[in-house]
């Protein structure tokens, strides 16, 4: 009772992220309403690559650690519904364990091999690790290799997928769920010694604690929650394939957060927001004004990420906050 | 009987053909402040490096109370009573000044692997993070962002995070580097009153502070002791007015 008192109490440090949370529970009444239950399929999709971008934030916005190979947790947390359906196994709850530790143990070994470098050298391993994992599934025959496999959504006991709108909150619950853990951690005694750890590393070993350690467990429970969304995907997409975990959606989650703002809590989920938005529209804008090039709508995006980033130094929750703050000072000056 | 808290046994070290290190034998005291003092490149940062952990002597024995610790990470030695403070500035810029006493304060305690309780509004690691600013007076500027305080204020954090875990031995490398005149007497003053809580070892340039504080010196030329004794020993000796402190002034 008192550790859900202090859960919703610390949801107020973070409006933009309560605001998020509850504007995702409350959109499919909008979309029965206005009749739009494709916007539906497309918000579960932002909230999916959301939470993984908020597992990924942990290690990258909050621990320092640029990790180029998150996709693959994705991916793993796929297969693992992917799998264990093609061996009789149907819980869905069991599917979700299991994506949790396989992603942990995982997460542990790249974790515990990459995180003995830093910098340029960091990212190339994990990415090489990544690539490992993706050509691994690809070589995997038996589970429809390059191809992929379909994916039945899961019963979860009591609760089955049969509509939509169930697996829509299910994946909604989990996104609340991440999000309230996540703020929970870096608020924490952990937490705060892992943004020390970013801030400067030697002198939170000259306080004796030994920094590769908090780095290993974050980037473990940043593995899980990547594979947590990956099941989910499965769910969502009913297939599962080595695209999943290709290297361009590490990218596509770094840009998410970038884009976002790396040293916010809810800054993933806006970029999330934002970036789908863009992918969604950006390519009809195109079609307008030039209708050979409306594929190639990155041309647009690329310079507007520049843009946030060389002006907004801190993404576009950054944005929001210098809004915010010149309210605030109009209302208390007036 | 003092208790011997620093114990360094023919340390040696080489960087291809420059010695850092020759040799050296040095011990320091609990309640003790030993001035390590020397020409720039004499091995003195270096000779802490190893004391400290992030550099290996290539021989010779470091013992902290009576044990070996020469094969032991830096945040082990940390543990097991180090304590240090830095020549350039190594504080948490992006954080308060209360928030990295605070974290300091949370890593003495230990309690670090705590995923759910709240860090920065704990009201007993704010009581202990208070008291570790007020032992060098900085508690005026707990809400400051380290980065926007002064040098010298900075340089005060730099001893509260080295003290802060209670170390039995600190290495002070050059705290007063940098540091304004008034702020080196109020630097001065604080390493002098904390004096009898640990063993010091003190790098500085200052040879003002340096014969203000010290118990005993130990010279360092080229990796070399030169010579070692009380501050009155040392400001006679010969062959230290010669190599460093200069004749006829």
């Amino acid at each position: 009772m008192q550790a859900l008192k202090r859960s919703l109490e610390i949801l107020k440090s973070s409006p933009a992220l309560f605001i998020l949370l509850l504007g995702f529970g409350l959109f499919p009444i909008y979309t029965s309403m206005a009749d739009l239950p494709f916007w539906n399929d497309v918000s579960m999709r932002i909230m999916l690559l959301g939470m993984a971008a908020l597992g990924l934030n942990l290690v990258l916005g909050f621990g320092g650690m640029v990790s180029f190979g998150h996709a693959a947790f994705i991916g793993i947390g796929a297969y693992s519904v992917g799998i264990s359906q093609f061996y009789g196994i149907d819980n869905g709850w069991l599917h979700i364990l299991f994506a949790l530790l396989f992603c942990a143990a995982i997460g542990l070994v790249i974790g515990f091999l990459a995180l003995r470098t830093k910098g340029i050298y960091f990212i190339m391993i994990t990415l090489a690790f990544a690539q490992m994992l993706y050509f691994f599934f690809v070589s995997l025959e038996v589970f429809g290799g390059d191809d992929g496999m379909g994916v039945d959504r899961a019963s979860f006991l009591i609760i089955d997928l049969w509509d939509p709108l169930r697996l829509y909150y299910l994946i909604w619950i989990a996104l609340f769920a991440v999000s309230l853990l996540l703020l929970l951690i870096i608020n924490s005694h952990f937490g705060v010694i892992l943004q020390g750890i970013k801030d400067n590393e030697s002198r939170i070993e000259a306080m004796g604690l030994s920094a590769l350690h908090f780095k290993i467990t974050a980037y473990v429970a940043s593995a899980a929650i990547c594979g947590l969304a990956g099941a989910l995907f499965a769910n969502w997409q009913e297939y599962v394939s080595p695209d999943i975990m290709h290297w361009s959606r590490s990218g596509e989650l770094m840009i998410v957060i970038v884009l976002g703002g790396l040293s916010y809590i809810a800054g993933p989920l806006i970029g999330a927001i934002v970036f789908f938005l863009l992918e969604e529209f950006l390519p009809e804008l195109l079609y307008f004004i030039a209708p050979d090039y409306s594929e190639n709508w990155m041309i647009i995006f690329g310079p507007m990420l520049i843009a946030v980033v060389l002006f907004t130094k801190g993404g576009l929750m950054a944005i929001f906050e210098q809004l915010h703050r010149r309210i605030t000072q109009r209302q208390n000056t007036t | 009987m003092t208790k011997v808290s620093l114990e360094l046994k023919d340390i040696s070290k080489s960087y291809g053909a420059l010695r850092a290190s020759h040799k050296l034998c040095l011990s320091v005291n609990k309640g003790e402040i030993h001035a390590l003092i020397g020409p720039n490149g004499a091995g003195k940062t270096t000779l802490i490096k190893q004391i400290y952990g992030s550099e290996q002597p290539d021989s010779g024995q470091i013992l902290l109370n009576g044990e070996l610790i020469n094969n032991t990470s830096p945040s082990l030695r940390v543990r097991k009573g180090i304590g240090r403070s830095f020549q350039i500035s190594n504080v948490l810029l992006g954080f308060t000044v209360l928030q990295n006493a605070l974290i300091a304060e949370l890593a003495r305690k230990g309690k670090v692997f705590r995923f759910f309780a709240p860090a920065f509004s704990d009201p007993s690691l704010l009581s202990g993070a208070r008291n570790i600013l007020e032992k060098v007076g900085l508690l005026h500027q707990s809400e400051k962002l380290a980065a926007e305080i002064s040098h010298g204020e900075r340089r005060l954090l730099e001893l509260a995070l080295a003290i802060a875990t209670n170390p039995q031995l600190l290495l002070l490398d050059e705290p007063l580097a940098g540091a304004g005149a008034e702020e080196s007497r109020h630097i001065t003053s604080i390493i002098e009153n904390l004096k009898s809580q640990h063993a010091t070892l003190l790098i500085e340039h200052d040879m003002d502070a340096v014969f203000k504080l010290a118990d005993r010196i130990t010279v360092l030329v080229e990796g070399k002791t030169i010579a070692s004794g009380t501050p009155d020993e040392i400001s006679n000796n010969s062959a230290v007015r010669n190599a460093y402190l200069g004749d006829g002034d």
